[in-house]
């Protein structure tokens, strides 16, 4: 699996364009939260390599922890937490790392779920977000990207498990050619 | 009144539910509760609770569990009419509660919002949708039913063929012949949510599919709760309509799920677009085979369905 894997598309994101968007983020979130002590709740699996480089160009104090819920399947009726946070979030501010936000759906259980623990706040802060895509609405308070209806891989981001560890984002391979056209409007081209 | 000591009224806009409430508030001595009492009843609780269910989720479940309470309470002690407010549903489990839905066509409907508020047809009917859309929508929302169920009540009655005092007669004589049902079968009747619990039938395996995906992550959801009349002959006969899959009530968002390939899915655009210029306030969202997919890529799904 590399670069020039047939299942890849063109490339969205480059490393310097990333890394540029992350450090931005990382000033508004301590900007934000001058004086506080956030819990960051790194969402498993895919958000580590993004949480990794922003916690790294954030300044503020904070208190790392990290979240996993059940995959959807078949023949499992509701969502679990199959791994939850150590840390008590009563009266704490809490931000979630995510690496994309899409249809909503995923986020909009953990808000809901850690909401009731009784936090001050509860934000969300996402590598990449997806309106277009939306189902169940949810607030994304900081994003280092928004992309169109497309589907990404790396930095993170996985197809059937592969190409989590590329250090840029690229869209997979769309046989229409409908991806290319898009990202072409955007002014992407590999 | 028999076994109900109370009565909870719903009424479409312009269908007399107002006038038989009241009147049978005076006939049965039954105190009439209307917005205002409402209003008072709620505020002058301790603690005073909003009279609208609040918008979060968490807060509307307990303002619901604690107003049924209330209701509950004050049926125990008072007998009385309970004018709208989702009294169908909040009284739901209430053995003394009476559940009336008043109806009438809409030609009948506009006729008496054309002489009452002395309108021409085009500005009637645009006032009737309006309202209708409202009711429509407080209740889906908040309550996550669809209130012309006719299964939410013991009793339905058009208006179109009586007037308010016959109306009175016949809600009076279908409360005498009413058996309050046990437990066991009202819940059977008037669920809990109002919803998910009735057998649904999909009309494709990916609605099933959504559904469960919706269940999974524990957003309700109801499967085609309103069809949207789209177009009327020139005698008022709904022609064309549409009727969307889902309705996420919590985020009173609409969807239509379509599997057909982008390039077919013109008629289907053409019915959503209508649907947004004759109701404007209404959010749909169109899922496409393309999103579809990628919902089902996300979820690992997409090899059952290659």
């Amino acid at each position: 699996m590399t670069m020039s894997d047939p299942r890849l598309g063109v490339r969205v994101f480059t490393r310097e364009e990333i890394q540029r968007r992350v450090e931005e983020v990382a000033h508004e979130i301590d900007r934000d939260y001058r004086g506080e002590r956030p819990v960051l709740i790194v969402i498993l699996r895919g958000a580590v390599y993004f949480a990794v480089d922003l916690t790294r160009a954030l300044t503020i104090p904070f208190d790392l922890d990290f979240m996993a819920l059940s995959p959807f399947r078949l023949g499992l009726r509701r969502a679990e937490i199959e791994k939850d946070v150590d840390v008590d979030l009563k009266g704490r501010h809490v931000l979630i790392l995510e690496d994309i936000v899409d249809t909503g759906l995923t986020l909009n259980f953990l808000v809901r779920n850690l909401e009731r623990r009784l936090p001050q706040s509860v934000r969300v802060c996402s590598f990449l977000n997806c309106p277009v895509r939306r189902i169940a609405e949810v607030e994304v308070h900081y994003f280092c990207f928004e992309i169109p209806d497309i589907y990404v891989v790396g930095y993170g981001l996985d197809f059937r498990g592969d190409f989590r560890n590329l250090q840029e984002v690229y869209a997979l391979y769309d046989p229409s050619g409908r991806s290319t056209q898009v990202l072409k409007q955007m002014g992407k081209g590999r | 009144m028999g076994n109900f000591s109370v009565i909870t009224v719903s009424r479409e806009v312009e269908s007399l539910g107002d006038e038989v409430a009241l009147r049978l508030s005076r006939v049965l001595g039954y105190e009439l509760i209307n917005r205002e009492q409402w209003m008072a009843l709620l505020e002058g609780h301790s603690p005073a609770l909003s009279p609208e269910p609040p918008e979060e989720e968490g807060e509307r479940e307990r303002w619901m569990a604690e107003v049924g309470r209330l209701l509950e309470e004050l049926a125990e002690k008072r007998a009385f009419v309970l004018l709208g407010r989702g009294g169908q549903r909040l009284l739901a489990r209430c053995a003394k509660a009476f559940h009336l839905l008043v109806v009438a066509p809409v030609p009948v409907r506009l006729r008496r919002i054309m002489e009452r508020y002395r309108q021409d047809e085009v500005t009637a009917s645009r006032i009737l949708a309006e309202q209708d859309r409202q009711r429509e929508k407080f209740l889906l929302r908040f309550f996550g039913v669809d209130w012309r169920n006719p299964l939410h009540y013991h009793f339905v009655l058009n208006t179109a063929f009586y007037d308010v005092e016959e109306s009175c007669q016949l809600v009076l004589e279908a409360m005498k012949r009413t058996r309050p049902p046990s437990l066991g079968q009202q819940e059977s009747f008037f669920t809990r949510e109002g919803f998910l619990e009735k057998p649904v039938v999909f009309s494709h395996p990916s609605e099933e599919e959504f559904a469960r995906i919706l269940d999974f992550y524990g957003i309700r959801w109801l499967y085609e709760p309103r069809t949207f009349p789209l177009e009327w002959d020139s005698e008022g006969n709904v022609v064309e309509a549409f009727a969307p899959d889902f309705y996420l009530p919590d985020f009173d968002l609409f969807i239509e799920l379509t599997t057909q390939k982008q390039k077919l899915t013109w008629r289907k655009n053409r019915k959503v677009r209508k649907l947004k210029e004759l109701y404007p306030e209404v959010k749909i969202k169109v899922v496409y085979a393309r999103d579809y997919e990628h919902i089902l890529r996300k979820f690992d799904l997409e090899d059952d369905h290659e």
